[in-house]
C-alpha cells in the first residue's frame, strides 16, 4: 500500500473527507472579507476624493461666478446711481411731486430687475447635457466613442454664461431660475431696457441734457 | 521572513490602490461639485460689490452732468469732490475677487461718497447704494 504513505500531509485534524471542505470555508471567507474590505476602501477613498475636490475647486469657481455677477450688476448699479442723482435734482430744484414720484417708481422697478437677474444668474445648475449622456452610454457599451468636439457643453456654456441681452428679456418674469436663455420672455414687469427708455423720457421732461445718461450707453 | 513581508506589501499597496481609485472617482465629482457651489457664492457677492459700485459710479458721472450744465461758484468745489469719486471708482477693480484691498478701498469710496452727499446736502435725497431685498 505504498500509495498511502505517499498521500500529502494534513495540517488540520478530523476525518480525512472533511479536510479540503474546511479549508475551501476558510479560503471563501476570507475572500469575501477581503472583498468587502476593498469595496469599503474605494467607498473611503470616494468620499476623501469628494472632499479634497470640492475644497480644491471652490476658490476657483468662487471667482468666476465672483467676475460673471459683477459684470452683469454693474449697469443695474449704474442705472440706480443715475436715477438717484436725478431725484436729488428734483428735490434740490424743488421740482413737481409726479416726476420724482416716478423716479422712485423707476428705482422700485429696477430693484426687482435686478433681483431677478441676480436669482437667475445664481440658480443655473448644470442639467444633463448630452456630452455626460453620451459618456455614460459608452461606459454601458451602448455605442462607440464620440469625439471630442461633440462633447462641447455649448447650450450649459450658454446658461452659465448667460449675455445681458438675453438676461434682461426674461427680467420680470414670474417664473426666474427654470428657464434657460432661449425662452422666449413674456414680459409681465418691465424690463432694464423699458426703464432706460423712461429714464431718457424723464429727462426730456426734466429739461435736463441728455449727456446725463451717456455713461449708460453700454446698457 | 522575506516572503510575509513581500505579501503585507502587497496586502498594503492593494489597500492603497483601491483607496486611490475610489478618490480619483471621487475628486473629479468633488472638483464639480465646487466649481458650482464656489460661483454660487461668487456671483452673490459679485454682484453685491458691483451694485453698489456702480450707484456710487452712476451717481457721479451723472451729477458731473447736471454740475456742467449749471455754471456756479459753488458748484466748483462740488465737482471737485464728485470728480475725486469718479477718480477712486476708476481705479477700483471691482470684478476681481483676489484683490487684496477690496474692501478697503470700497469702505474709502463709501467715505468718499458720503462727503460727496454732504457738499451736496442731500440728507433727505433717497439715495440707496444697496439693491433692495
Amino acid at each position: 500500500m505504498s500509495w498511502v504513505a505517499a498521500a500529502p500531509a494534513v495540517r488540520s485534524p478530523g476525518e480525512p473527507g472533511d479536510v479540503f471542505d474546511e479549508e475551501a470555508d476558510e479560503v471563501l471567507l476570507a475572500r469575501r472579507e477581503w472583498r468587502s474590505h476593498m469595496r469599503r476602501r474605494v467607498q473611503e477613498g470616494y468620499r476623501d476624493g469628494v472632499d479634497a475636490g470640492k475644497a480644491a475647486a471652490l476658490q476657483q469657481g468662487f471667482n468666476q461666478g465672483f467676475k460673471e455677477g459683477a459684470g452683469v450688476v454693474l449697469n443695474y448699479g449704474l442705472l440706480r446711481g443715475t436715477l438717484s442723482a436725478l431725484l436729488s435734482w428734483c428735490h434740490l430744484h424743488g421740482d413737481n411731486s409726479t416726476l420724482i414720484s416716478a423716479i422712485y417708481d423707476l428705482l422700485n422697478a429696477l430693484g426687482q430687475c435686478e433681483e431677478y437677474v441676480l436669482t437667475h444668474l445664481k440658480s443655473v445648475t448644470p442639467q444633463p447635457q448630452v456630452g455626460d449622456l453620451l459618456d455614460s452610454f459608452e461606459d454601458m457599451g451602448l455605442c462607440h466613442a464620440v469625439p471630442a468636439e461633440e462633447k462641447v457643453d455649448q447650450a450649459q456654456d450658454e446658461r452659465l454664461c448667460g449675455t445681458n441681452a438675453d438676461l434682461n428679456k426674461n427680467c420680470g418674469k414670474s417664473t426666474p431660475g427654470t428657464d434657460g436663455p432661449q425662452a422666449h420672455a413674456h414680459l409681465e414687469k418691465p424690463s432694464i431696457t423699458w426703464i432706460l427708455e423712461q429714464t431718457t423720457n424723464l429727462v426730456k421732461q426734466l429739461g435736463v441734457s441728455a449727456d446725463v445718461l451717456q455713461h449708460l450707453r453700454q446698457l | 521572513m522575506a516572503g510575509s513581508q513581500d505579501m503585507f506589501d502587497a496586502i498594503v499597496m492593494a489597500d492603497e490602490r483601491f483607496h486611490g481609485e475610489g478618490f480619483q472617482e471621487g475628486y473629479e465629482e468633488g472638483s464639480s461639485l465646487g466649481i458650482l457651489e464656489g460661483r454660487q457664492y461668487g456671483t452673490e457677492h459679485g454682484a453685491r460689490i458691483a451694485s453698489e459700485i456702480g450707484c456710487y459710479q452712476g451717481f457721479a458721472l451723472a451729477w458731473k452732468c447736471l454740475l456742467h450744465s449749471s455754471a456756479g461758484e459753488k458748484d466748483s468745489r462740488k465737482m471737485k469732490v464728485v470728480e475725486a469719486l469718479i477718480g477712486m471708482i476708476e481705479k477700483f477693480p471691482y470684478d476681481d475677487p483676489t484683490y487684496d484691498k477690496l474692501h478697503e478701498d470700497l469702505d474709502k469710496i463709501r467715505g468718499k461718497f458720503k462727503q460727496v452727499c454732504s457738499s451736496f446736502s442731500l440728507g433727505n435725497a433717497r439715495v440707496e447704494p444697496e439693491r433692495s431685498p
